[in-house]
């Protein structure tokens, strides 16, 4: 667990942010259905629609995920609800946000499950990642916030030199002037 | 008698093939039960079957004891999760379904997840008697072989 999960990321910039929807719903994975909680299928275009599954009051937000996307800060929150405070670990690694839960074999309603999920969040680039705060609900939302420097990142442009090389010697010569100088 | 496969928009489950071979392509084709997915709404195959055909002698002195009893069956969301990426196992009685799959790309950057889910078998029940269907939808089923079906 020392090194990034994603081997590299550049940092989220503006049209990254805003060219994605602010909510992730439907996350929930690895849940038990019971067969009366099916809803009859519905076919739109070829596709099945979802939720197949009537949503299930407590449980049924796990793991959404929203951004918020402002001038001051950035903001994300994330539904942890199946886990406890203490299973649930944040951290950044340069400029992504790690957020990653596991919990070992416990009863639910179904029996017995184990879970663990890794969600990475990249920064944008006017993000400290040494300022993210993370506070946790008592309904398992995980809010995560950190101040926007607010400047705004121009492209940075260099336009870099050619420097011509001089032709390489030809081999031939130079054995010659080497026979030649003894 | 050639197999018939119906090519829908998506493929077919499995477990109706037979039904398009007994039945014939025609008569299926305005079947919508045949189409759905598990659910509350359809109709049970087996009993529909032996509706239509009473000669089949055998089928209904069965069907009473499997209705009172419930069958052994599990449903699981794993739409987030490919067919590859999910693993059932028997073991000593338990039943074991295992789905991980790597870091990929979301729409809020990357995520990986994986989670295991054990039940405990019924008495006596084996791998060999348990199948598994991963719906279109994401809903994986696995449950006992239907006796009537395999005979």
């Amino acid at each position: 667990m020392s090194g990034r999960t994603v081997p590299h990321a550049h940092p989220a910039t503006t049209e990254y942010e805003f060219a994605n929807p602010s909510r992730l719903g439907e996350q929930r994975f690895g849940e038990g259905l019971l067969p009366e909680e099916i809803l009859t299928p519905t076919l739109y275009h070829g596709y099945y629609v979802r939720p197949r599954a009537a949503p299930a009051g407590e449980g049924s937000r796990a793991g959404a995920s929203e951004l918020r996307l402002s001038e001051g800060k950035f903001q994300a929150f994330l539904d942890v609800s199946h886990f406890t405070p203490d299973e649930v670990t944040v951290r950044t690694v340069d400029n992504l946000l790690e957020v990653s839960a596991r919990h070992p074999q416990r009863l639910d309603r179904h029996g017995f499950v184990s879970r663990e999920f890794c969600r990475t969040y990249v920064l944008p680039a006017d993000v400290d990642p040494w300022r993210v705060r993370a506070a946790l609900s008592h309904d398992g939302i995980l809010n995560l916030e950190a101040p926007r420097g607010g400047r705004h990142l121009d492209t940075e442009v260099n336009e870099v030199y050619i420097s011509l090389l001089p032709a390489p010697p030809d081999p031939e010569e130079e054995e010659e002037a080497a026979r030649v100088e003894p | 008698m050639a197999k018939i496969i119906l090519r829908h928009l998506i493929e077919t489950p499995v477990r109706y093939q037979e039904e398009f071979e007994a039945r014939g392509l025609e008569d299926c084709r305005l079947d919508h039960a045949l189409y759905a997915l598990p659910g509350p709404s359809i109709v049970d195959l087996r009993k529909a079957r032996a509706a239509q055909c009473p000669a089949a002698d055998s089928a209904p002195a069965e069907l009473p004891p499997q209705g009172g009893k419930s069958r052994f069956q599990i449903l699981l969301d794993v739409v987030q999760f490919l067919p590859e990426d999910i693993i059932i196992q028997t073991f000593e009685g338990w039943l074991l379904v295992k789905a991980q799959h790597g870091t990929r790309m979301d729409e809020h950057g990357f995520i990986s997840r994986s989670f295991t889910r054990q039940y405990k078998l019924p008495d006596g029940v084996e791998t060999k008697d348990l199948s598994a269907i991963l719906c279109h939808d994401g809903i994986l089923v696995v449950e006992l072989k239907d006796p009537a079906g395999t005979k």
